[in-house]
């Protein structure tokens, strides 16, 4: 089993009040709200606990792309990819994802990737992802019913750049290009691609289809994703599709201290803020075309008389209401020591079939140094004690170099041990 | 007032047509085709009148055919070929009003007379047009009717015989329409306005804030020969809401 570090990078001096403010924290968010001098401070910081990361064994660094939000300030994911593909040594630099249609045209996203493949010496994922309503059709503009056949488009373009050794004109719908040649090529003749979804069937179509490692990337933990990806897994065993655990990646936030009393005391406040400043205007979550009502009906059926979160639990999530141990208990976050967490994650992973954990080592306001100790405890604490998880199934989702130099690295750390 | 389907470039829209005399086709709005609605059965007295549901909405099939506005144009012109009167007055509402001019920029030998009705097309920085997708039910509905109350008259082809929800039919109609209206509801036509030769009606109801009367000015600019109509007691709908103001309008234009 795989363990990435991944924080969204969200905007730590909201007021308090923000929430009753009535303020949408995506798409039309005021501005004036954030003070650009601790946004870059923000970034630096999660340059630090990134790199952290790699030196403490995580096998990826995650990285995504959000647009005019607070909540995740990370509108190229790609050029915080570039701080740490040059600054790290052993983890895969997780893009999860580039937003295909808002890249114009998508040779860019071919040229970037390559590049952080060639500084990183091989490590990169490349994730595509097809963004959320906010991100793609609201804040990027996106005609809904085209988002899909947009991202294809540019899918395939992109990874014909890639392979091709000699120019070629691409003449597409939505772009024309008489000379693609793209320069450079990366390292990886074609690297790991992982799409995320939100339970569409043509989402779980394509990653059928092609073999991708697929993405539930929710921040509500077990509970409230079980009647989604367990429908999904189904959907692949129906269809005959590739059921290696290692295409599946699933996010859950985590909170490692000494002690379970520690735990609360150092990240409650932060598990609050994450939740309250995400204070989403529903107009902006949904969009006429960007669900196809084919999907729309199957996810209504999967959720159907499934056990999950009940409504009301979701509002009271949001609204910084429960105390720490509910959220806990809900599967909204996964804290205490080292043995309590590696304890439930397993159950999770097993539970979930999930080989591609995403860890949320850092969320809302946390203080740096409780990250970094989050980082510290969970790499060489609860990762070591759940690499035999899915050991028996072959891994094709991570980069052959990151996989290599990880496991060398942690034979070191064995031996040195004894 | 008859429903149909009409096939015509190798798939069929549903139709709604009715009465005898001199042809007008009319083009619904970005919403939802009015269905049987008592205006088209009044136009029907006195015309002979086709009001086709646009491709990808409700039951009307030819959305994956389309790519842009000129498909959607292209298809209306051989649409109106195909039902064979000659020459035809078109009438166009909200997102219809868009089609219509931009139809009888392509296809002047087409369309006789135009009438525009609250229609959309242009963009006023300084007046920026609400997002009609974005508005909640309550905001919608406070900016397209004068009259709240007028929301019970409005009409829809929704037929729950067909197998979808109301909620699922509206998805399908909005979806159809963010493919010509998202983000923004210009695709250039002020541009084309210039080569519009058809005489021209432009008609407003007073109290629309969807295409708000910032918008009636531009579009008196943009088409200096082209009459205007101010409907009182009316919004978005003024054929709804202020129904004997609005054919007095448009009878006394069209006649």
């Amino acid at each position: 089993m795989k363990f990435h570090w991944f924080a969204e990078a969200t905007y730590p001096h909201l007021a308090d009040d923000f929430p009753k403010q009535g303020l949408s924290s995506w798409v039309s968010t005021p501005p004036s709200l954030v003070d650009p001098v601790k946004v870059g401070e923000t970034y630096r910081m999660f340059i630090r606990l990134m790199q952290q990361a790699d030196r403490d064994g995580f096998d990826g660094l995650a990285v995504n792309e959000h647009h005019q939000t607070p909540f995740a300030m990370t509108p190229s994911p790609n050029l915080l990819a570039a701080s740490l593909a040059s600054t790290t040594e052993n983890a895969a630099i997780l893009i999860i994802g580039d937003s295909l249609a808002l890249y114009n045209p998508p040779t860019r996203v071919a040229e970037e990737m390559a590049y952080l493949d060639c500084v990183s010496g091989g490590r990169l994922i490349a994730g595509f992802v097809f963004g959320t309503p906010m991100d793609s059709v609201f804040a990027y503009g996106n005609p809904p019913p085209e988002l899909r056949d947009r991202f294809h488009e540019a899918r395939k373009l992109i990874l014909r750049a890639w392979e091709a050794d000699a120019p070629f004109a691409f003449n597409g719908k939505y772009t024309q290009l008489r000379y693609v040649n793209t320069w450079p090529k990366p390292i990886q003749k074609r690297p790991p691609i992982w799409v995320p979804g939100s339970g569409s069937l043509e989402t779980w179509d394509l990653v059928i289809d092609e073999n991708y490692c697929y993405g539930h990337l929710s921040f509500s933990g077990l509970h409230s994703a079980k009647p989604m990806v367990d429908a999904y897994w189904n959907y692949v065993a129906e269809r005959g599709g590739d059921m290696n655990p290692h295409r599946m990646a699933f996010t859950q936030l985590v909170c490692c201290a000494a002690t379970d009393a520690e735990a609360e005391a150092k990240y409650y406040e932060a598990v609050r803020y994450f939740y309250r400043m995400n204070t989403l205007d529903p107009a902006f979550t949904m969009a006429p075309g960007y669900t196809t009502i084919r999907s729309q009906q199957a996810m209504a059926a999967h959720l159907q008389g499934a056990p999950g979160l009940r409504p009301e639990d979701r509002v009271r999530a949001q609204n910084g209401e429960m105390s720490f141990w509910e959220y806990d208990e809900k599967g909204y976050i996964i804290a205490g020591t080292p043995q309590r967490v590696r304890q439930r994650l397993r159950e999770l992973a097993t539970d979930l079939r999930i080989g591609q954990l995403i860890g949320c080592l850092h969320m809302g306001n946390l203080a740096e140094e409780t990250a970094a100790e989050n980082t510290h405890l969970f790499g060489t604490q609860v990762i070591p004690h759940l690499r035999d998880l899915w050991g028996d199934q072959p891994d094709h989702w991570t980069p052959p170099i990151s996989q290599t130099r990880i496991a060398a690295r942690a034979q070191a750390a064995l031996e040195a041990a004894e | 007032m008859i429903q149909n389907r009409m096939a015509v470039t190798g798939f069929d829209v549903r139709v709604w047509s009715g009465g005898s005399g001199a042809p007008l086709v009319w083009l619904h709005g970005f919403e939802h085709h009015p269905g049987a609605a008592p205006y088209l059965t009044r136009f029907s007295l006195t015309r002979h009148i086709l009001a086709p549901e646009h491709p990808g909405f409700g039951a009307s099939a030819g959305f994956d055919r389309l790519t842009d506005l000129q498909d959607l144009i292209l298809y209306y012109r051989a649409l109106i070929e195909a039902w064979d009167k000659g020459p035809v007055d078109v009438i166009g509402h909200c997102f219809g009003g868009m089609i219509a001019a931009e139809l009888a920029v392509l296809a002047p030998g087409l369309v006789r007379r135009l009438v525009l009705v609250d229609p959309y097309g242009l963009w006023l920085d300084e007046a920026p047009l609400p997002d009609p997708f974005l508005l909640n039910p309550a905001a919608l509905a406070a900016a397209k009717y004068c009259d709240p109350a007028a929301a019970s008259r409005e009409t829809n082809a929704f037929d729950p015989a067909l197998g979808d929800t109301a909620a699922e039919y509206r998805t399908i109609n909005l979806t159809a329409a963010s493919k010509f209206m998202w983000p923004i509801p210009d695709r250039g036509l002020a541009r084309r306005l210039p080569y519009l030769t058809s005489p021209t009606l432009v008609v407003h109801g007073e109290a629309d804030r969807l295409t708000p009367p910032a918008y009636d000015a531009a579009w008196a600019a943009a088409l200096p020969h082209a009459r205007t109509a101010r409907i009182a007691g009316a919004g978005h709908l003024p054929m709804v809401e202020a129904e004997d103001s609005f054919f007095d309008a448009v009878e006394g234009f069209l006649a």
